[in-house]
């Protein structure tokens, strides 16, 4: 294991290798800035992925004793915390590249509409950018990772002049589309970063779904292989592989002089020291370390003299509704598997005359598992009735039937919602755990209701059948997998821990660039932003070191 | 993040409906979902696999004679048509895996059903299931398998779960997948080519 030398102080540290810390870390070296690149697991060996390992081929694997690469993080390494009667689904990978290894890859910039919600209904405070300030970094990150879609701006949904080809939808999504076209809902191709063309030396996608499994072919957007080796190439960057951080350190004089971290394989304490660091370990564990940073100067925690730190966690609503089409019960069974999720996407709307209801901000929604499913029968089929060869016979019949509906909606930041950290529960290194505290409010209870009567709409007008229907019943929480809020930037210091350059406003030689600098949430998938604001604010940040600054 | 509209989303609902606890289908009990959920959660994760394909196989939770009433039923459910059906698949094995990884209370549950499935034949036949005719096994499956008889909720309770698992085991099988749904198991395409029908569009 490479020691790190304590009296060696980087110009830069970064910490976590995701979206927000690969695009933080490949930024900054390429224009020339070492940095120290800290990850709490490893790199996963994309050569053995099991991505194009069918079923049966795996029982074979299985049976050999091997494993497919295992990217979640497991709760009994590293556990959190919820109270009584209020769970919270928190998915955590660590790993060179993050969750970027198994992300769900939609890329739908957000508008001005997103950006500037709180200045129209007055609810916590707005994004201290506007589009035309985050428009030219999304156009950037679009050439650079490759995201496929359609020519079909909307004022939701803006920004598509470098998507490459969309893929057809099928058959299901079709019939989606014509009945959404019905009720005058807006559907688009949809936003996401598979690559329809080969890009930077990456073959295009092959069509073959399971990107779940990772792609061992690179052919969507993972840090792991789409910056960090580019990275690598300039000779700038180290990194430092199963660095648990726990801590901030910080001087005299409140300013951040490094990090104090826990090797995960000997449990060994370390630190490293630098000029400036920036946050990109993902929203949760991102607010872990700034509230363990405790000192006499931040005794809330770094730079959280304004006691937002923590706070404001936004998570999306989402419903996921099941059903199928007679109308292609018994067709020939194709293959569905396409680009892995929806094809296609339907924008929010309720900003739109006459689709408006009693609520705040929006949903939009997407469509996975639409189709005939790679993995077998659609587990709706558990409710076909009977048993014997109707039972086979019917399930064959729908087996390219399937479809299924998943609104996303934005949920409001509560002061209430909120990111601890736990001292009467340490992991194993002695650390506090974050304690998740999260549920939904009145706000977003109307919501749902506006997604379920909208769901039920949709699959009417196309002709569906709705399956194990449960009205209403959303997700559990933090399913959706986008936290957001908890570390926000903002204008003023003593509403928000960040700056518009993600740089906090009490320690000035520290960044946050992940999810959690996000003041709202939207409804939209916020890695494509993570991406864009990571790139913007780590522009600044060379541009202050170029001028001396930090 | 979705890593929430990946294709393999099943399994993570299936993950969260367990640490959840029992956020079934309405009508389902607690136990019943617990197992569909886990069952859905081992296909998808390949969690039986290796059990599945071994060369040499006892079960770990099932007694012997309860694996064979296991065998039986699946077969039942998924009976060999124009294609094997879940005997073939060794959907028994799946069972037996998703079983033992499930909480003990659930596992419970389940053996006290396949016990119901005997007793209640006795009561009806004068005989155990496997020794009943094919009617009559029949029969005792239409009975628990409708909502219109007045079965013992644990028998259709029952029925319920071991046809969760035996779907989800049967069709992630190579035998389910490509023999019977007819999947092609193309993995490399230059093209997608999506819907071309003139009706569908």
């Amino acid at each position: 294991m490479q020691i790190i030398n304590p009296a060696t102080v980087h110009p830069v540290i970064v910490i976590g290798s995701g979206a927000s810390g690969g695009m933080a870390a490949w930024n900054l070296t390429r224009q020339g800035i070492d940095v120290l690149l800290l990850d709490a697991g490893d790199k996963f060996d994309r050569s053995k992925y099991w991505t194009h390992v069918q079923p049966w081929q795996a029982q074979e694997r299985a049976a050999r004793g091997e494993k497919p690469p295992q990217f979640f993080l497991d709760t009994a390494e590293q556990p959190y915390t919820t109270p009584e009667g209020r769970p919270f689904a928190l998915t955590r990978v660590w790993g060179h590249g993050g969750k970027t290894n198994v992300w769900g890859r939609v890329s739908l910039r957000y508008s001005q509409m997103d950006l500037k919600a709180s200045e129209r209904d007055g609810w916590e405070i707005p994004w201290p950018i506007a589009y035309s300030d985050i428009a030219p970094y999304y156009d950037q990150v679009e050439q650079l990772i490759g995201v496929c879609g359609g020519t079909d701006d909307s004022e939701a949904l803006p920004g598509s002049k470098f998507l490459q080809p969309p893929p057809a939808p099928r058959c299901g999504e079709r019939l989606l589309m014509r009945g959404m076209a019905k009720l005058a809902l807006p559907v688009v191709a949809g936003r996401r970063a598979n690559m329809t063309r080969p890009t930077r030396g990456f073959p295009a996608c092959h069509y073959c779904g399971n990107c779940g499994a990772g792609c061992d072919t690179a052919s969507f957007f993972c840090s792991a292989d789409h910056l960090l080796p580019f990275a690598l190439k300039t000779g700038k960057l180290t990194i430092q592989s199963n660095a648990v951080v726990a801590r901030i350190l910080t001087g005299d004089d409140g300013l951040a002089r490094g990090v104090q971290y826990f090797d995960r394989q000997t449990g060994a304490e370390r630190q490293a020291l630098a000029k400036v660091v920036v946050v990109g370990a993902s929203c949760v564990d991102s607010t872990r370390i700034l509230l363990n940073s405790k000192s006499t100067r931040h005794p809330n925690g770094l730079g959280n003299g304004s006691d937002v730190i923590g706070r404001y966690l936004c998570e999306q609503i989402r419903l996921n509704v099941t059903g199928y089409f007679p109308q292609l019960e018994g067709t020939p069974t194709r293959n569905d598997r396409g680009i892995g999720g929806e094809h296609i996407y339907m924008p929010r709307f309720n900003h739109l005359k006459g689709k408006g209801r009693d609520y705040l901000r929006g949903f939009g929604a997407q469509f996975w598992n639409t189709g005939a499913s790679i993995y077998g029968a659609h587990y709706g089929s558990e409710a076909v009735p009977g048993f014997g060869a109707s039972l086979k016979r019917a399930i064959k019949r729908r087996h390219p039937a399937w479809f299924e509906i998943h609104p996303f909606g934005e949920a409001l930041p509560y002061a209430h919602n909120r990111i601890t950290v736990d001292p009467a529960k340490v992991d194993r290194y002695g650390v506090p755990v974050p304690r998740i505290d999260y549920h939904i409010g009145e706000n977003e209870k109307k919501m749902t209701e506006h997604m379920a009567d909208t769901v039920e709409e949709i699959v009417k007008a196309s002709g569906g059948m709705l399956v194990n229907y449960r009205r209403g019943q959303l997700d559990a929480m933090g399913s959706a997998v986008h936290e957001h809020g908890t570390c926000r930037m903002g204008t003023d210091p003593k509403r928000s821990a960040l700056n518009r350059f993600n740089q906090m406003h009490e320690v000035k030689n520290v960044f946050v660039v992940d999810g959690s600098a996000f003041p709202n949430a939207s409804e939209k998938n916020p890695t494509l932003t993570i991406l864009a604001l990571s790139w913007r604010a780590t522009d600044w940040l060379a541009e202050e070191i170029k001028r001396g600054n930090l | 993040m979705a890593i929430s509209e990946r294709p393999d989303v099943g399994r993570r609902q299936a993950l969260r409906a367990l640490a959840a606890g029992a956020v079934g289908a309405a009508a389902s009990a607690g136990w019943v979902e617990s197992l569909a959920a886990l069952s859905r959660q081992q296909a998808h994760a390949h969690a039986a696999d290796a059990v599945i394909a071994a060369q040499d196989w006892t079960p770990k939770t099932l007694t012997a004679p309860q694996n064979e009433l296991v065998v039986a039923l699946t077969e039942l459910i998924i009976p060999e048509t124009e294609t094997p059906g879940a005997r073939a698949a060794r959907v028994n094995r799946f069972v037996d895996q998703v079983l033992t990884d499930a909480p003990a209370a659930v596992r419970d549950s389940f053996t006290r059903g396949l016990a119901w499935i005997d007793a209640r034949s006795r009561a009806l036949f004068k005989r155990e299931f496997l020794a009943a005719s094919a009617e009559q096994q029949t029969a005792l499956l239409s009975r628990i398998s409708s909502d219109v008889e007045q079965e013992e909720a644990i028998g259709r309770e029952f029925f319920q779960a071991i046809k969760g698992m035996t779907i989800n085991g049967y069709y992630t099988s190579e035998i389910g997948l490509r023999q019977e749904l007819g999947d092609n198991g193309q993995l490399f395409l230059p093209q997608f080519q999506g819907c071309s029908h003139a009706e569908h569009q």
